[in-house]
Protein backbone atom coordinates (compact mmCIF):
# COMPACT_ATOMS: atom_id res chain seq x y z
CA UNK A 1 0.00 0.00 0.00
CA UNK A 2 1.13 3.55 -0.70
CA UNK A 3 2.00 5.44 2.46
CA UNK A 4 2.50 9.18 2.28
CA UNK A 5 3.70 11.05 5.32
CA UNK A 6 5.76 14.02 6.40
CA UNK A 7 9.16 13.11 7.81
CA UNK A 8 11.31 15.86 9.31
CA UNK A 9 9.32 18.44 7.38
CA UNK A 10 9.63 16.70 4.03
CA UNK A 11 6.83 14.90 2.20
CA UNK A 12 7.85 11.28 1.67
CA UNK A 13 6.09 8.23 0.30
CA UNK A 14 6.73 4.52 -0.07
CA UNK A 15 4.85 1.51 -1.34
CA UNK A 16 5.02 -1.06 1.47
CA UNK A 17 3.14 -4.17 2.61
CA UNK A 18 0.45 -3.45 5.24
CA UNK A 19 2.40 -5.35 7.92
CA UNK A 20 5.32 -2.87 7.71
CA UNK A 21 6.01 -1.01 10.93
CA UNK A 22 6.80 2.69 10.92
CA UNK A 23 10.32 1.75 12.09
CA UNK A 24 10.84 -0.53 9.12
CA UNK A 25 9.47 2.10 6.75
CA UNK A 26 11.90 4.69 8.09
CA UNK A 27 14.94 2.43 8.13
CA UNK A 28 14.49 0.24 5.08
CA UNK A 29 12.40 2.31 2.70
CA UNK A 30 13.31 5.92 3.50
CA UNK A 31 16.95 5.34 4.45
CA UNK A 32 16.58 6.93 7.89
CA UNK A 33 18.51 4.51 10.11
CA UNK A 34 18.74 6.80 13.16
CA UNK A 35 15.84 5.13 14.96
CA UNK A 36 17.10 1.69 15.96
CA UNK A 37 15.58 -1.76 16.07
CA UNK A 38 16.15 -3.05 19.59
CA UNK A 39 13.64 -5.28 21.36
CA UNK A 40 10.95 -4.92 18.65
CA UNK A 41 8.20 -5.24 21.31
CA UNK A 42 7.98 -1.71 22.73
CA UNK A 43 10.14 -2.17 25.82
CA UNK A 44 13.53 -0.63 25.02
CA UNK A 45 12.59 2.69 23.39
CA UNK A 46 15.49 2.91 20.95
CA UNK A 47 12.98 3.16 18.08
CA UNK A 48 11.32 6.26 19.61
CA UNK A 49 10.12 8.87 17.13
CA UNK A 50 7.71 11.78 17.51
CA UNK A 51 4.36 11.62 15.70
CA UNK A 52 2.31 14.83 15.71
CA UNK A 53 4.20 16.02 18.79
CA UNK A 54 3.82 12.78 20.80
CA UNK A 55 6.59 10.22 21.26
CA UNK A 56 5.81 6.65 20.26
CA UNK A 57 7.57 3.32 19.79
CA UNK A 58 7.86 3.14 15.99
CA UNK A 59 8.23 -0.66 16.25
CA UNK A 60 4.63 -0.81 17.57
CA UNK A 61 3.07 1.50 15.01
CA UNK A 62 2.13 0.36 11.54
CA UNK A 63 3.47 2.55 8.74
CA UNK A 64 -0.07 2.63 7.35
CA UNK A 65 -1.27 4.34 10.51
CA UNK A 66 1.42 7.01 10.21
CA UNK A 67 0.10 7.97 6.77
CA UNK A 68 -0.79 11.66 6.64
CA UNK A 69 0.97 12.39 9.92
CA UNK A 70 3.98 14.49 10.83
CA UNK A 71 6.99 12.40 11.94
CA UNK A 72 10.16 13.71 13.56
CA UNK A 73 13.15 11.40 13.80
CA UNK A 74 16.62 11.93 15.23
CA UNK A 75 17.73 12.97 11.73
CA UNK A 76 15.41 15.97 11.95
CA UNK A 77 17.11 17.57 14.94
CA UNK A 78 20.50 18.88 13.80
CA UNK A 79 21.11 21.03 10.75
CA UNK A 80 24.29 21.17 8.68
CA UNK A 81 25.90 23.69 11.01
CA UNK A 82 24.60 22.93 14.45
CA UNK A 83 23.59 20.09 16.74
CA UNK A 84 20.27 20.32 18.57
CA UNK A 85 20.85 21.50 22.18
CA UNK A 86 19.95 18.01 23.46
CA UNK A 87 22.49 16.35 21.16
CA UNK A 88 25.05 18.97 22.19
CA UNK A 89 24.42 18.32 25.90
CA UNK A 90 24.63 14.53 25.45
CA UNK A 91 27.98 14.98 23.68
CA UNK A 92 29.38 17.50 26.18
CA UNK A 93 28.44 15.44 29.22
CA UNK A 94 29.43 12.06 27.80
CA UNK A 95 25.88 10.80 28.24
CA UNK A 96 26.33 8.10 25.63
CA UNK A 97 28.72 5.19 25.69
CA UNK A 98 27.89 2.67 22.96
CA UNK A 99 25.22 5.07 21.70
CA UNK A 100 22.60 2.52 20.66
CA UNK A 101 19.97 3.97 23.00
CA UNK A 102 20.90 7.53 22.03
CA UNK A 103 18.40 8.29 19.26
CA UNK A 104 15.53 7.10 21.44
CA UNK A 105 16.82 8.81 24.59
CA UNK A 106 17.20 12.08 22.73
CA UNK A 107 13.75 11.87 21.12
CA UNK A 108 12.15 11.13 24.50
CA UNK A 109 14.09 14.03 26.00
CA UNK A 110 12.88 16.25 23.17
CA UNK A 111 9.26 15.19 23.78
CA UNK A 112 9.70 16.20 27.43
CA UNK A 113 11.66 19.43 26.90
CA UNK A 114 9.43 20.71 24.10
CA UNK A 115 6.66 20.88 26.73
CA UNK A 116 8.75 21.78 29.78
CA UNK A 117 12.32 23.06 29.68
CA UNK A 118 12.69 22.93 33.47
CA UNK A 119 11.69 19.40 34.43
CA UNK A 120 12.51 17.98 37.87
CA UNK A 121 14.76 14.92 38.06
CA UNK A 122 11.66 12.87 38.88
CA UNK A 123 9.95 14.16 35.73
CA UNK A 124 13.02 13.33 33.64
CA UNK A 125 13.18 9.80 35.05
CA UNK A 126 9.48 9.35 34.31
CA UNK A 127 9.93 10.70 30.78
CA UNK A 128 12.84 8.31 30.11
CA UNK A 129 11.30 5.24 31.79
CA UNK A 130 10.62 3.72 28.38
CA UNK A 131 14.22 4.07 27.20
CA UNK A 132 16.71 1.48 28.34
CA UNK A 133 20.47 2.12 28.45
CA UNK A 134 22.79 -0.81 29.24
CA UNK A 135 26.01 1.24 29.45
CA UNK A 136 25.95 4.45 31.44
CA UNK A 137 23.65 3.92 34.38
CA UNK A 138 21.49 6.92 33.41
CA UNK A 139 23.15 9.52 35.69
CA UNK A 140 24.87 11.41 32.89
CA UNK A 141 21.83 11.07 30.65
CA UNK A 142 19.65 12.76 33.27
CA UNK A 143 22.27 15.49 33.78
CA UNK A 144 22.40 16.06 30.03
CA UNK A 145 18.61 16.50 29.87
CA UNK A 146 18.79 19.11 32.66
CA UNK A 147 21.55 20.99 30.82
CA UNK A 148 19.74 20.73 27.49
CA UNK A 149 16.56 22.12 29.06
CA UNK A 150 18.46 25.17 30.30
CA UNK A 151 19.98 25.67 26.87
CA UNK A 152 16.58 25.36 25.21
CA UNK A 153 14.92 27.85 27.55
CA UNK A 154 17.68 30.42 26.96
CA UNK A 155 17.33 29.84 23.20
CA UNK A 156 13.58 30.39 23.52
CA UNK A 157 14.18 33.65 25.37
CA UNK A 158 16.46 35.00 22.65
CA UNK A 159 14.77 37.70 20.58
CA UNK B 1 5.08 -10.07 10.68
CA UNK B 2 3.01 -12.32 8.49
CA UNK B 3 1.07 -10.57 5.70
CA UNK B 4 -2.36 -9.11 6.43
CA UNK B 5 -4.67 -6.52 5.00
CA UNK B 6 -5.26 -3.20 6.74
CA UNK B 7 -8.46 -1.17 6.53
CA UNK B 8 -9.46 2.13 8.11
CA UNK B 9 -13.27 2.13 8.28
CA UNK B 10 -15.00 5.49 8.13
CA UNK B 11 -17.59 4.73 10.82
CA UNK B 12 -18.25 2.38 13.71
CA UNK B 13 -21.08 0.57 11.86
CA UNK B 14 -18.69 -0.03 8.94
CA UNK B 15 -16.08 -1.43 11.35
CA UNK B 16 -18.68 -3.73 12.91
CA UNK B 17 -19.82 -4.90 9.45
CA UNK B 18 -16.24 -5.69 8.43
CA UNK B 19 -15.65 -7.69 11.60
CA UNK B 20 -18.94 -9.55 11.17
CA UNK B 21 -18.14 -10.33 7.54
CA UNK B 22 -14.61 -11.62 8.13
CA UNK B 23 -15.19 -13.46 11.40
CA UNK B 24 -12.20 -14.76 13.32
CA UNK B 25 -9.69 -13.91 10.61
CA UNK B 26 -10.27 -10.19 11.30
CA UNK B 27 -9.21 -8.23 14.34
CA UNK B 28 -9.82 -4.64 15.41
CA UNK B 29 -6.67 -2.56 15.95
CA UNK B 30 -6.63 0.03 18.75
CA UNK B 31 -3.30 1.38 20.06
CA UNK B 32 -1.48 -1.77 19.00
CA UNK B 33 0.85 -1.94 22.00
CA UNK B 34 -0.27 -5.51 22.68
CA UNK B 35 -1.68 -6.53 19.30
CA UNK B 36 1.34 -5.64 17.17
CA UNK B 37 3.53 -7.65 19.54
CA UNK B 38 1.10 -10.58 19.26
CA UNK B 39 1.12 -10.30 15.46
CA UNK B 40 4.93 -10.45 15.44
CA UNK B 41 5.08 -13.53 17.63
CA UNK B 42 1.63 -15.10 17.29
CA UNK B 43 0.21 -17.94 15.18
CA UNK B 44 -0.43 -15.79 12.10
CA UNK B 45 -4.17 -16.43 11.86
CA UNK B 46 -5.18 -12.77 11.40
CA UNK B 47 -5.73 -11.75 7.78
CA UNK B 48 -7.39 -8.38 8.27
CA UNK B 49 -6.75 -5.53 10.69
CA UNK B 50 -9.61 -3.07 11.09
CA UNK B 51 -8.05 0.09 12.49
CA UNK B 52 -10.69 1.62 14.77
CA UNK B 53 -8.28 3.95 16.59
CA UNK B 54 -9.36 7.13 14.84
CA UNK B 55 -13.12 6.48 14.58
CA UNK B 56 -14.85 9.66 15.70
CA UNK B 57 -17.50 7.67 17.64
CA UNK B 58 -14.72 6.13 19.76
CA UNK B 59 -12.78 9.31 20.42
CA UNK B 60 -13.05 12.27 22.78
CA UNK B 61 -13.52 13.04 26.45
CA UNK B 62 -16.86 14.79 26.91
CA UNK B 63 -19.01 16.02 29.76
CA UNK B 64 -22.55 14.88 29.03
CA UNK B 65 -25.80 15.20 31.03
CA UNK B 66 -25.20 11.59 32.24
CA UNK B 67 -21.60 12.07 33.30
CA UNK B 68 -18.11 11.98 31.85
CA UNK B 69 -17.87 10.01 28.60
CA UNK B 70 -14.45 8.68 27.66
CA UNK B 71 -14.18 7.33 24.12
CA UNK B 72 -12.64 3.86 24.02
CA UNK B 73 -9.86 5.04 21.70
CA UNK B 74 -8.69 7.81 24.04
CA UNK B 75 -5.02 7.18 24.85
CA UNK B 76 -3.54 7.12 28.34
CA UNK B 77 -1.52 10.18 27.35
CA UNK B 78 -4.73 12.01 26.46
CA UNK B 79 -6.32 11.05 29.81
CA UNK B 80 -3.27 12.44 31.62
CA UNK B 81 -3.40 15.70 29.65
CA UNK B 82 -7.17 16.17 29.95
CA UNK B 83 -8.10 19.11 32.22
CA UNK B 84 -11.56 17.62 32.85
CA UNK B 85 -10.14 14.21 33.85
CA UNK B 86 -7.53 15.85 36.07
CA UNK B 87 -10.22 17.80 37.85
CA UNK B 88 -13.11 15.31 37.99
CA UNK B 89 -11.35 11.92 38.04
CA UNK B 90 -7.79 12.46 39.28
CA UNK B 91 -7.30 8.79 40.22
CA UNK B 92 -8.14 7.65 36.68
CA UNK B 93 -5.36 10.04 35.62
CA UNK B 94 -3.08 8.53 38.28
CA UNK B 95 -3.86 5.02 37.04
CA UNK B 96 -3.24 6.04 33.41
CA UNK B 97 0.17 7.37 34.49
CA UNK B 98 1.19 3.93 35.82
CA UNK B 99 0.65 2.21 32.47
CA UNK B 100 3.82 1.31 30.53
CA UNK B 101 6.01 4.31 29.65
CA UNK B 102 5.45 7.60 27.84
CA UNK B 103 5.70 6.09 24.35
CA UNK B 104 3.28 3.25 25.05
CA UNK B 105 0.90 5.65 26.86
CA UNK B 106 0.83 7.79 23.72
CA UNK B 107 -0.29 4.76 21.69
CA UNK B 108 -2.20 2.60 24.17
CA UNK B 109 -5.90 3.24 24.67
CA UNK B 110 -8.28 2.92 27.60
CA UNK B 111 -10.52 0.66 25.50
CA UNK B 112 -7.60 -1.50 24.43
CA UNK B 113 -6.58 -1.97 28.05
CA UNK B 114 -10.10 -3.10 28.96
CA UNK B 115 -10.66 -5.33 25.92
CA UNK B 116 -7.31 -7.08 26.39
CA UNK B 117 -8.84 -8.04 29.73
CA UNK B 118 -5.80 -9.12 31.70
CA UNK B 119 -6.23 -9.23 35.50
CA UNK B 120 -3.55 -6.55 35.92
CA UNK B 121 -5.24 -3.99 33.61
CA UNK B 122 -4.16 -0.80 35.35
CA UNK B 123 -7.03 1.42 34.30
CA UNK B 124 -9.77 -1.00 35.44
CA UNK B 125 -9.87 -0.55 39.24
CA UNK B 126 -9.99 3.24 39.06
CA UNK B 127 -12.99 3.02 36.71
CA UNK B 128 -14.75 0.29 38.69
CA UNK B 129 -14.79 2.26 41.94
CA UNK B 130 -16.51 5.13 40.13
CA UNK B 131 -19.32 2.79 38.98
CA UNK B 132 -18.23 3.13 35.35
CA UNK B 133 -20.50 1.76 32.64
CA UNK B 134 -19.39 0.68 29.19
CA UNK B 135 -21.20 0.94 25.87
CA UNK B 136 -20.52 -1.63 23.17
CA UNK B 137 -21.68 -1.45 19.58
CA UNK B 138 -22.43 -4.42 17.33
CA UNK B 139 -24.51 -5.54 14.37
CA UNK B 140 -27.67 -5.40 16.50
CA UNK B 141 -27.06 -1.89 17.79
CA UNK B 142 -25.49 -0.85 21.05
CA UNK B 143 -25.83 -2.06 24.63
CA UNK B 144 -24.61 -0.78 27.96
CA UNK B 145 -23.43 -2.62 31.08
CA UNK B 146 -21.59 -2.04 34.35
CA UNK B 147 -17.87 -2.36 33.70
CA UNK B 148 -17.47 -5.40 35.97
CA UNK B 149 -19.88 -7.36 33.74
CA UNK B 150 -17.56 -6.61 30.81
CA UNK B 151 -14.79 -8.77 32.31
CA UNK B 152 -15.55 -12.49 31.99
CA UNK B 153 -12.25 -14.38 32.29
CA UNK B 154 -8.56 -13.78 31.61
CA UNK B 155 -8.39 -12.27 28.09
CA UNK B 156 -12.13 -12.79 27.65
CA UNK B 157 -14.70 -10.01 27.73
CA UNK B 158 -18.45 -10.13 27.17
CA UNK B 159 -17.91 -8.69 23.66
CA UNK B 160 -19.35 -10.79 20.85
CA UNK B 161 -16.97 -11.29 17.89
CA UNK B 162 -18.65 -8.53 15.88
CA UNK B 163 -18.89 -6.09 18.78
CA UNK B 164 -16.61 -3.18 19.67
CA UNK B 165 -16.18 -1.20 22.87
CA UNK B 166 -17.38 2.30 22.10
CA UNK B 167 -17.04 4.30 25.30
CA UNK B 168 -16.85 4.37 29.06
CA UNK B 169 -19.18 6.52 31.14
CA UNK B 170 -18.40 7.77 34.64
CA UNK B 171 -21.87 8.57 36.01
CA UNK B 172 -22.41 12.16 37.05
CA UNK B 173 -22.92 11.32 40.73
CA UNK B 174 -19.49 9.64 40.89
CA UNK B 175 -17.58 12.62 39.48
CA UNK B 176 -15.47 14.21 42.19
CA UNK B 177 -16.02 11.25 44.51
CA UNK B 178 -13.08 10.87 46.93
CA UNK B 179 -10.92 8.07 45.54
CA UNK B 180 -7.42 6.63 45.55
CA UNK B 181 -5.54 4.30 43.18
CA UNK B 182 -2.32 2.44 44.02
CA UNK B 183 -0.16 0.11 41.96
CA UNK B 184 2.61 -2.13 43.17
CA UNK B 185 5.09 -3.22 40.51
CA UNK B 186 8.69 -4.34 40.76
CA UNK B 187 9.91 -1.03 39.31
CA UNK B 188 8.50 2.49 39.20
CA UNK B 189 8.50 2.55 35.41
CA UNK B 190 7.29 0.13 32.79
CA UNK B 191 6.25 -2.66 35.15
CA UNK B 192 3.15 -4.83 35.33
CA UNK B 193 1.22 -4.71 38.59
CA UNK B 194 1.74 -7.41 41.20
CA UNK B 195 -1.35 -5.89 42.75
CA UNK B 196 -3.26 -2.72 41.99
CA UNK B 197 -6.15 -1.32 43.98
CA UNK B 198 -8.61 1.53 44.00
CA UNK B 199 -11.05 2.73 46.61
CA UNK B 200 -13.72 5.40 46.69
CA UNK B 201 -16.29 6.56 49.21
CA UNK B 202 -18.35 9.42 50.50
CA UNK B 203 -18.70 10.41 54.14
CA UNK B 204 -22.14 11.16 55.51
CA UNK B 205 -22.91 14.62 56.93
CA UNK B 206 -21.77 13.35 60.33
CA UNK B 207 -18.23 13.16 58.91
CA UNK B 208 -17.71 9.50 59.80
CA UNK B 209 -20.33 7.18 58.32
CA UNK B 210 -19.18 5.50 55.10
CA UNK B 211 -21.52 5.98 52.15
CA UNK B 212 -21.22 4.02 48.89
CA UNK B 213 -17.77 2.62 49.70
CA UNK B 214 -16.11 0.92 46.74
CA UNK B 215 -13.02 -1.27 46.49
CA UNK B 216 -11.56 -2.80 43.33
CA UNK B 217 -8.46 -4.97 43.12
CA UNK B 218 -6.33 -5.98 40.15
CA UNK B 219 -3.93 -8.87 39.45
CA UNK B 220 -5.43 -10.89 42.33
CA UNK B 221 -8.22 -12.80 40.54
CA UNK B 222 -9.00 -14.04 37.00
CA UNK B 223 -10.36 -10.59 36.16
CA UNK B 224 -10.21 -7.15 37.79
CA UNK B 225 -12.29 -7.65 40.93
CA UNK B 226 -14.95 -5.53 42.62
CA UNK B 227 -14.59 -6.46 46.30
CA UNK B 228 -18.33 -6.55 46.91
CA UNK B 229 -18.18 -8.33 50.28
CA UNK B 230 -15.79 -5.72 51.58
CA UNK B 231 -18.03 -2.98 50.24
CA UNK B 232 -21.13 -4.50 51.85
CA UNK B 233 -19.32 -4.75 55.17
CA UNK B 234 -18.17 -1.11 55.03
CA UNK B 235 -21.50 0.41 53.98
CA UNK B 236 -22.98 2.45 56.82
CA UNK B 237 -20.08 1.69 59.17
CA UNK B 238 -18.08 4.41 60.91
CA UNK B 239 -14.67 5.23 59.39
CA UNK B 240 -12.59 3.89 62.27
CA UNK B 241 -9.26 2.07 62.21
CA UNK B 242 -10.94 -1.04 63.60
CA UNK B 243 -13.55 -1.11 60.82
CA UNK B 244 -10.91 -0.52 58.13
CA UNK B 245 -8.67 -3.26 59.53
CA UNK B 246 -11.57 -5.69 59.44
CA UNK B 247 -12.40 -4.60 55.86
CA UNK B 248 -8.82 -5.32 54.81
CA UNK B 249 -9.14 -8.90 56.10
CA UNK B 250 -12.39 -9.37 54.15
CA UNK B 251 -10.69 -8.01 51.02
CA UNK B 252 -7.85 -10.52 51.47
CA UNK B 253 -10.37 -13.35 51.84
CA UNK B 254 -12.40 -12.45 48.74
CA UNK B 255 -9.38 -12.04 46.45
CA UNK B 256 -8.05 -15.14 44.67
CA UNK B 257 -4.39 -14.42 44.01
CA UNK B 258 -2.16 -17.05 42.46
CA UNK B 259 1.54 -17.89 42.61
CA UNK B 260 3.34 -16.91 39.43
CA UNK B 261 6.81 -15.84 38.33
CA UNK B 262 6.20 -12.27 39.51
CA UNK B 263 5.10 -12.96 43.08
CA UNK B 264 3.61 -15.56 45.40
CA UNK B 265 -0.06 -15.58 46.30
CA UNK B 266 0.89 -15.02 49.91
CA UNK B 267 2.94 -11.93 49.06
CA UNK B 268 0.03 -10.60 47.02
CA UNK B 269 -2.32 -11.12 50.00
CA UNK B 270 -0.09 -8.95 52.13
CA UNK B 271 -0.12 -6.21 49.50
CA UNK B 272 -3.93 -6.47 49.24
CA UNK B 273 -4.22 -5.94 53.01
CA UNK B 274 -1.89 -2.93 52.97
CA UNK B 275 -3.35 -1.38 49.81
CA UNK B 276 -6.95 -1.80 50.99
CA UNK B 277 -6.11 0.13 54.13
CA UNK B 278 -4.20 2.79 52.21
CA UNK B 279 -6.76 3.46 49.47
CA UNK B 280 -9.62 3.62 51.98
CA UNK B 281 -7.72 5.81 54.44
CA UNK B 282 -6.62 8.19 51.71
CA UNK B 283 -10.17 8.39 50.34
CA UNK B 284 -11.43 9.24 53.83
CA UNK B 285 -8.78 11.95 54.17
CA UNK B 286 -9.83 13.43 50.84
CA UNK B 287 -13.50 13.26 51.86
CA UNK B 288 -12.67 15.22 55.01
CA UNK B 289 -10.75 17.85 53.05
CA UNK B 290 -13.70 18.70 50.80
Amino acid sequence: MLVQLKVNGELRSADVPAETTLLKLLREHLGLTGAKLGCDVGDCGTCTVIVDGESVNSCLMLAARAAGHDITTIEGLANANQLHPIQHAFEELGALQCGFCGPGMIMSAKHLLDKNTEPTVAEIRDALAGNLCRCTGYTKIIEAVVVAGRAMSSTDARP
Amino acid sequence: MHPFEYIVPSSAPEAVALLAEHGESACPLAGGTDLIVDLKHGPGNINLLVDVSALPEFRGIDETPDGLRIGSMVTFGEIMASPVCRKMTPEIVAAAHTVGAVQTRNLGTVGGNLVTCVPSADIAPSLMVLDARVTVIGSDGSREMPIEEFFVAPRKTSLQPHELLESILIPKNALGKPSKFLKFGLRNGQALALVNAAGSLWLDKDGKTLVEPRLALGAVAPTPLRATKTEAFLTGKPATDKVLAEAAEIAVSEAKPIDDFRASANYRRQIIRTFTLRVLKRSIEIAREV
